[in-house]
């Protein structure tokens, strides 16, 4: 839809804006991401500083280590002049630098992968935290999958970043500097000419840099199609061989997986053409220049032999950080894709409706709309001007078809979205006065799905409610009747359930999910299609639990079943957002409207389930 | 060590880029040799006084000489072992590929779909390792660490060389120690990682519910408490990792200070000149590269075993559906009876019991049932994803079984529940069975799906692109499209899974006249919750918890007083609801 990177905002009528969220998925520009990835090492500041001077110290005494061998040649082998203590003194000395080198170093190595870790960990919770405080309205239009990715895959990728990357970057450069700085000690004439071999490095850098960003993305994304088309084949798989397709899929994908081949083919190539093998030649060049100098030198005059040595071993060294520096720049461009995908989604904007809470200690338990109306798209209307209103202890039940706008009203109570039109009052304040905290302690809802995570029976009930002890889940079960199954399962409130509660039934799994809700003592209770998916007898269990709740607590209950919500003080019928009929199941009775006919139903079915108990 | 033995079958496929490889490789490690005796010859020559510009040239052009060469050579072997493994990735993906294609039903209820795409990609990844960096660091460590050994040893002094040598087994030891601790605390990182990743999986499917019951800060604290978890786990890999690069450059330091120590003993004694010792240093520097190697190289045949071994044995599971010796090769056309006793799911009793019933050609037989009564898998028998345990399925009086798997699938077109599309055009999707239909027959067939008139309202029409860069269908146009998708195949039979459940009653009268017309002459099976959809059919059959409860036609059943009749009038009052 829009592309350019910028949201796009769409009003309609009611004053619903619908912002489409396409730009999510362009990562934010690399200047932009390379500034937030700075803004998040500053509270890190002292330990990255003490890593820094570690990394300085260890790196200084690893380079001083030739200087000393210089000086031991120069002034003592080529004059054959060993006096005892400085010698020994000499070796000490060498021995103290490597091993002080070796402490600083390992120290600066693990204090950089701490701090990067620990930046990291806050990018996630930020990102995470941020991406949990957006609306409901974010979340039924946006991709699960690619909310997760962004969490944790390419979190994943900024720690490379920050561990492989930076201190790469910062240890060889550091050490190129060092190195530069002893030869300039030993001769600033000839470090000159080594220098000379800077702008030919740059200049590799550059060309590699240039490339490799292009061959390494065009490997990546080849990649990534061709993933995406295995994942899609898999999940289609019983389409794929049903239409007998198999040869045309094997053809397509061979093709793919060749032209990543020639990618990556490619990336080697150069790879070859520019990384190790050039630098290498490089120094054999560099090595030419020095043995060269010092050659033409000693044709001239004396040379100290010590300095040469010190050279040539420099010069092995020098070129190492380099390859290391090489090799990382395409991970560096990848990390800094990622870390804009991630700032992106942390800067969206799409908080849940205003509220402009009083201070209010609970709920009284009434409920009310006035005229409400809404619409998710600001074009088709979902809910027409609907009002009703149940008193505290009252039950109300909502009946209709699917897609009546049964559902949006528990969206709407639940304030996941505000009405476009209308009120919608608890007691006498009106809903955006009530805060965010009492409105989610106070109501409670039970969903049609019922979500079942992984951890055990316990875990389940309280969610989080760490607070609640065994014995209060116990009477919460007890009263919604999810007691009886649990016992009967092995370890009883502390088996443990797999991902989405596969080893239970929907039934099973609906009792819980209630009991979570009756053990929070909410002063309003909203079930959504709670009865849809579970049998008779869970169905029966679950309606005596009603019962016993209501003396505590206001129901608001969607049903389809009838059975359900006979016994409700106030019925609505609802059917295309606007309410057909109202009142008592007796009232409604007499009207000899629909309730009435899906009543009779009811009966039948009734009478249907008898036979087949007495047949079976 | 074993991989090597288990991948001889590609070495011996690729063994002429394998064997060049190796060699110039080992030319390469015979030519990283001179320089540092080059450096000998010249800083003797140094300190002898004796340079002349000739010598000095010469000596420089035998650098330069090498330098070329090696750097040609180096691009030359590059291209030989990593091409070799780069093709070796490519051929197992497709390889992996063309087994899932054949795999069936069960195998896929056995394996996750993460599973079977961690073996496409990070496996393949490691057993690519091995057939390339592998192969490089056994070769180079080999080779490069027995060069520069054997030129230390002749060309200079063999006592120097054992003794520089001394501090190296240490640092192979610990390495390997290393490692190995490397190991076990990098799997408590992958899995706290794995950890993480479940939570936020878990997160973002359970928000509704943690939106409304106000627990953000509770899940969000939650979240950081895992966060933390891997940052735990991950500062005990850094701990380890950070032991590598100082441990080297301690023993390296300490083989420099032993060789400059005794080297200088034996250039007083004379044994030796300070070029050599010079020479010897270098040396000493080319040997840290194959002493790491070592290390590397066990690390990456390590992986790429277990990789490889995890391929192997996902190569190895075989279909569950097989064909017959000698299976009829004509397509399977004609009445069909279903006559299964027990078709059950692998070391369960789910499945069906006692199914039977007799189809004419070209019936439409409705299936009804509640959710997890087995209508699916009586799909799934009829379409021979599985096989029963006893009973049979008969098509024109030959058992399943009997027609060749090609033969039986091409008679079939299913239109699963789920309403699978590619990420692809509508255009492509309703072809993707039929490329080379015609426009023509392509609009005939979306019309009778009746989703011909929402295409055509789309701002792209039949160039729309489905999925996640495009629009997003709504579940009921997703289901019509994968109708029409079966109708343009035109199969002998048709399955359809429920495929109508979220179209509104007046669309589906719509499809379900549609259907009636294209499919005259050709069996239709369709399964629904919907009595509406199958009140039509010429046959119902109605199953619960895999039991067939009830059997006969519209008629017939609402006669007995049953499941079925229930559930229609149930159905039918909530429709005139939607009517009125």
């Amino acid at each position: 839809m829009d592309a350019s990177g910028t949201a796009a905002f769409r009003t309609f009528g009611g004053g619903v804006k619908v912002q489409s969220l396409e730009y999510l998925k362009i990562p934010l520009k690399q200047k932009d991401t390379v500034r937030r990835l700075i803004r998040y090492m500053i509270p890190h500041r002292r330990m990255l500083l003490i890593s820094f001077l570690l990394l300085a110290g260890g790196t200084a005494s690893e380079i001083a280590g030739p200087l000393l061998v210089q000086h031991f040649i120069d002034n003592h082998l080529t004059e054959r002049y060993f006096p005892l203590e400085p010698l020994l003194a000499l070796g000490g000395f060498y021995l103290f630098l490597y091993l002080s080198s070796a402490v600083m170093n390992y120290y600066q190595s693990l204090f950089f992968q701490k701090t990067s870790l620990a930046i990291v960990r806050e990018i996630r919770n930020d990102v995470f935290q941020s991406v949990e405080s957006l609306g409901m309205s974010f979340f039924d239009r946006f991709n699960n999958g690619a909310i997760i990715s962004r969490i944790t895959n390419d979190t994943e990728q900024i720690k490379e970043l920050y561990i492989t990357v930076l201190a790469a970057f910062v240890q060889n450069i550091f050490f190129i500097i060092g190195v530069f700085a002893a030869m300039f000690y030993l001769s600033p004439e000839l470090a000159l000419w080594c220098l000379a071999v800077m702008p030919v490095l740059y200049l590799l850098i550059a060309v590699y840099h240039r490339y490799s960003s292009i061959f390494y993305a065009e490997m990546s994304e080849k990649l990534s199609g061709l993933n995406s088309r295995l994942n899609e084949s898999i999940q289609g798989m019983p389409v794929i061989q049903q239409f007998q397709q198999e040869r045309r899929m094997i053809d397509t994908f061979s093709r793919e997986n060749k032209a990543h081949y020639k990618a990556w083919m490619k990336t080697m190539k150069l790879d070859g053409l520019l990384l190790r093998p050039a630098v290498d030649l490089l120094s054999i060049a560099a090595l030419m220049a020095v043995l060269g100098f010092f050659g033409y030198q000693s044709m001239n005059g004396p040379v100290e032999i010590g300095v040469l040595y010190a050279f040539v071993n420099y010069l092995d060294r020098m070129f190492e950080p380099v390859n290391q520096i090489m090799q990382r720049l395409s991970m560096f461009q990848q990390s800094i894709v990622s870390g804009g995908r991630v700032f992106r989604l942390m800067e969206h904007e799409e908080p849940p409706p205003k509220a402009e809470p009083k201070t209010m200690k609970q709920l009284n338990g009434s409920l009310s709309f006035e005229h409400v109306s809404f619409s998710y798209d600001g074009r088709t209307s979902v809910l027409d001007d609907v009002s009703f209103s149940v008193k505290k202890g009252e039950m109300l039940a909502v009946a209709g078809p699917t897609g009546s706008g049964k559902s949006t009203i528990i969206n709407l109570i639940e304030r996941f979205y505000a009405p476009d039109r209308g009120t919608i009052r608890f007691d006498a304040e009106p809903l955006e006065a009530v805060p965010e905290k009492v409105l989610r302690r106070d109501v409670g809802l039970v969903l049609q799905d019922s979500f079942i995570f992984s951890g055990s029976i316990l875990d389940n009930i309280r969610m989080y409610a760490g607070e609640a002890d065994e014995k209060e889940v116990r009477r919460a079960a007890e009263i919604t009747g999810a007691d009886l199954f649990i016992q009967k399962l092995p370890d009883g409130y502390h088996h443990q359930l797999g991902e989405r509660g596969t080893s239970l039934s929907a039934g099973e799994k609906q009792l819980l999910s209630i009991t979570r809700t009756v053990l929070r003592k909410p002063k309003i209770l909203i079930l959504d299609e709670a009865t849809a998916s579970v049998d008779t007898e869970s169905e029966g269990q679950i309606q005596r639990a009603l019962e016993s709740m209501r003396e505590h607590m206001t129901l608001v209950v969607i049903a389809h079943r009838l059975s359900t919500i006979k016994k409700a003080d106030t019925i609505i019928v609802l059917k295309n957002g606007s309410i057909l009929e109202k009142g008592t199941h007796e009232s409604l009775l007499k009207q000899k409207g629909l309730y009435e006919a899906m009543y009779s139903l009811q009966k039948m079915k009734e009478k249907a389930d008898r036979e087949e108990a007495r047949r079976t | 060590m074993r991989v090597f033995l288990d991948l001889a079958w590609y070495f011996k496929q690729e063994r002429k880029k394998y064997t060049a490889g190796i060699l110039i490789l080992m030319a390469v490690s015979a030519l990283t040799l001179i320089p540092p005796y080059v450096v000998g010859i010249i800083v003797d020559a140094i300190t002898e006084n004796r340079v002349t510009s000739a010598f000095l040239w010469r000596w420089l052009a035998v650098l330069a000489a090498i330098g070329v060469s090696s750097y040609i050579l180096r691009y030359i072997w590059r291209i030989f072992i990593f091409g070799a493994s780069i093709k070796l990735a490519r051929q197992l993906r497709d390889q992996l590929y063309r087994h899932y294609l054949n795999m069936s039903f069960g195998f896929y209820q056995r394996r996750r779909t993460g599973d079977l795409m961690a073996h496409a990609t990070n496996d393949i990844r490691a057993v690519e390792q091995t057939a390339g960096a592998g192969v490089l660091t056994l070769v180079d460590s080999v080779t490069m660490g027995g060069f520069v050994i054997a030129a230390m040893a002749f060309l200079i002094s063999w006592e120097l060389t054992l003794i520089a040598l001394i501090p190296m087994p240490l640092m192979a030891y610990l390495t390997s120690r290393y490692g190995t601790m490397l190991h076990q605390r990098f799997k408590g990182a992958q899995e706290a990682f794995s950890d993480l990743n479940n939570k936020v999986q878990e997160s973002m499917s359970g928000i509704r519910v943690t939106k409304a019951f106000g627990m953000e800060e509770k899940d969000q604290e939650d979240f950081r408490y895992r966060s933390e978890e891997v940052v735990k786990k991950n500062e005990a890999v850094a701990r380890v990792d950070a032991l590598f690069d100082p441990t080297i450059s301690l023993v390296v330091g300490s083989s420099y200070l032993l060789t400059v120590v005794f080297g200088s003993v034996y250039v007083v004694s004379g044994d030796m000149t300070i070029g050599q010792l010079t020479s010897f240093t270098v040396y000493l520097g080319l040997l840290i590269w194959p002493m790491l190697a070592f290390g590397w190289f066990f690390n990456i045949v390590e992986r790429g075993r277990a990789s490889y071994d995890r391929i192997r044995g996902l190569l190895k599971e075989s279909p569950d559906v097989q064909e017959a010796e000698k299976a009829r090769a004509a397509k399977p056309e004609g009445d069909i009876s279903v006559s299964l006793e027990k078709a059950v799911y692998p070391g369960t009793e789910e499945g069906l019991h006692h199914v039977h019933f007799h189809v004419p050609r070209g019936s439409t037989v409705g299936i009804a049932g509640r959710t997890g009564s087995g209508k699916s898998t009586l799909l799934r028998l009829l379409m021979r994803d599985m096989d029963p345990q006893e009973g049979f399925v008969m098509v024109d009086g030959t058992r399943l079984e009997e027609y060749r798997l090609d033969a039986l699938r091409g008679a079939g077109a299913l239109v699963p529940q789920d309403h699978f599309l590619f990420s692809q055009t509508i255009r492509e999707n309703l072809l993707f069975a039929s490329p080379d239909a015609g426009e023509r027959e392509m609009k005939i067939a979306a019309e009778a799906a009746g989703i011909h008139n929402d295409i055509q309202a789309m701002p792209d029409g039949y160039e729309t692109f489905v999925g996640e860069r495009g629009v997003t269908l709504s579940g009921g146009q997703k289901q019509r499209l994968s109708i029409a998708r079966a109708l343009l195949k035109n199969p002998e039979m048709l399955f359809i899974d429920d495929a109508l459940s979220a179209v509104d009653a007046e669309t589906e009268a719509h499809v379900l006249a549609g259907l009636k017309k294209a499919r005259r002459g050709r069996t239709t099976f369709i399964t629904s919750h919907r009595m509406s959809t199958i009140s039509h059919a010429d046959l119902i059959i109605v199953l619960d918890d895999g039991w067939m409860t009830e059997k006969g036609t519209h008629e017939e059943l609402m006669q007995s007083e049953g499941w079925y009749k229930w559930m229609h009038q149930a159905q039918q009052l909530s429709g005139r609801s939607e009517v009125e």
